[in-house]
């Protein structure tokens, strides 16, 4: 058993957008609360007290959502004050903070996803699709790098022929257009170059393999299947209309009964699985340091 | 997307995918599905028009070289986009579009969304993103003649892909905030963004007088001296 970012990207993947999507098309408050209690405790479980300003955006940007929501919709039946003359209704300060929950949660999730799949990730997954995007892709990604030295490269030795004269804005916009230039240049030559060492070496002769060091444990296995089933039996229940709630004129919660819970408990354990997952594997860290 | 190793799969999916399932969801979507679950069907929809052509890629032969230079103007049109406000990539993506082909500029738009908003921030608006964006590459791509002949016609292709972008994504945030698509709901979304569409108008015109003369003829040289 691995943790969960080292498990196999194509798991990980399928669990973190099933979890953010069914997050993003429900509005049960109480589904959505455990989502973003859940999604903000992965986040913290993994980078701890790092990301502070992340925090204060996330949970900073709904709070004012739910304020605001009032002021611009004007449903709903109990008013609790108002201002200018128009109410500001507790309903729609409720629906407010709602959509300002599932908005936390869905930040969270996906600032996760984005921090797990790095591009090599990707490009696993990209590998399954078409194994010539998958090279576009990478080399697409060291280019990166690559142009941005070249540039500081282009940029110092501009400077050295003399070509800019210090704070001149024209000037400054001027050379970097040159520089762009240039960038542009030596990059469509170097691209060309590439592509004909590589077909050189006989790239597109005949079918090829790609290394990854990506495979498929049981953990892996169980992983994906854990969560087909569990987002499976919510999204049943979501399009059965099990967890529908009414928020105009009059605030109705769904009924409670037994598949109500059992969608909740489901969803439940479809965002704890990561947890579970980090979790185990930090009890068997300790537990193997206490036994030195 | 875990099972298409095979040849066979993807074989079977490039036919399936727009004569099956894509008809087959639309004509469900009134039936059995409530309206609130636009948003998801829409994103599906979207998710299942990008595999389509990115499975479909495999087999086209764009050439080795040709593919390099995608990856060169993904790369450039990705730095570009961490400039701050205005965004070259529609500019480049047309650019490379017009003298690349229609095949090539979908990609440099479709790769640039993803491969951007890895700094931007990924979220449920990327395939939305890299939708657009490739749209407005493979139309430049179909319309290259036309547009390498005239000036004008390509800044007013600009400009409208600017407003068109815009407009593409206003669906995503009409069905996301409303969980549900009118008329009027979409009007209301796109009045608020007017500011936003012009910025995206004015900076693929600005990027587009810019960088038509120098990055055009180095292409057109590139192809020229290679045989493309």
């Amino acid at each position: 058993m691995r943790d969960f970012e080292n498990m196999n990207p194509a798991a990980v993947t399928v669990h973190l957008l099933l979890t953010a999507c069914i997050t993003i098309f429900c509005m049960e408050p109480f589904l959505l609360g455990i989502s973003m209690l859940c999604g903000i405790a992965f986040f913290v479980m993994r980078n701890g007290r790092k990301h502070i300003g992340f925090h204060i955006g996330a949970i900073g940007m709904p709070v004012l959502f739910a304020l605001l929501n009032p002021l611009w919709n004007q449903h709903g039946t109990t008013v609790l004050f108002f201002i200018n003359q128009r109410a500001y209704t507790a309903e729609a300060l409720f629906y407010g903070c709602v959509t300002g929950i599932r908005l936390c949660a869905v930040l969270y999730w996906f600032r996760s996803f984005s921090d797990l799949m790095t591009s090599e990730k990707l490009f696993y997954l990209f590998r399954y699709l078409s194994p010539k995007l998958a090279l576009v892709f990478s080399m697409t990604v060291r280019n990166l790098t690559l142009f941005r030295q070249q540039m500081q490269k282009i940029r110092l030795s501009q400077r050295a022929v003399g070509l800019y004269r210090e704070g001149h804005l024209i000037d400054d916009i001027r050379g970097e257009l040159r520089i762009f230039s240039i960038l542009l240049t030596w990059a469509l030559e170097n691209g060309i170059i590439t592509a004909n060492s590589m077909a050189a070496r006989g790239y597109g002769l005949g079918k090829r393999t790609s290394f990854t060091y990506f495979r498929w444990h049981a953990g892996d296995f169980a992983l994906l299947i854990c969560t087909l089933l569990l987002s499976g039996a919510v999204i049943c229940g979501i399009a059965k209309g099990v967890t529908e709630w009414q928020f105009y004129p009059v605030c109705a919660p769904a009924l409670r009964n037994l598949p109500y819970f059992a969608v909740l408990a489901a969803y439940t354990l479809l965002a704890l699985l990561p947890l579970i997952c980090e979790g185990k594997e930090a009890l068997t860290w300790k537990r193997l340091q206490s036994e030195i | 997307m875990l099972v298409i190793r095979s040849e066979k799969i993807r074989r079977l999916l490039r036919i399936a995918l727009p004569f099956a399932i894509m008809p087959a969801i639309v004509l469900l979507l009134p039936l059995g599905i409530q309206s609130q679950y636009y948003a998801l069907v829409s994103f599906i929809m979207v998710l299942l028009a990008l595999l389509l052509f990115l499975a479909g890629f495999e087999r086209r032969d764009l050439g080795t070289r040709r593919m390099i230079l995608v990856s060169v103007m993904t790369a450039l049109s990705v730095l570009g986009r961490l400039l701050p406000l205005i965004k070259p990539i529609t500019a480049l993506t047309v650019l490379s579009a017009m003298y690349l082909g229609p095949e090539a500029g979908f990609l440099v738009g479709a790769l640039s969304a993803v491969l951007s908003n890895f700094v931007m921030g990924q979220g449920p608006w990327t395939p939305f993103q890299m939708l657009a964006w490739g749209l407005i590459g493979l139309f430049a791509g179909l319309l290259a003649k036309p547009l390498q002949r005239s000036p004008l016609l390509l800044y007013t292709y600009g400009m409208l892909s600017g407003v068109a972008y815009s407009m593409l994504l206003d669906i995503w945030t009409t069905v996301w905030t409303y969980k549900e698509f009118t008329l009027h709901e979409y009007a209301a979304a796109i009045s608020t963004a007017v500011p936003l569409t012009c910025l995206y108008a004015v900076s693929n015109l600005l990027f587009l007088i810019v960088l038509r003369k120098p990055i055009g003829d180095k292409l057109s040289r590139i192809r020229k001296k290679y045989g493309l």
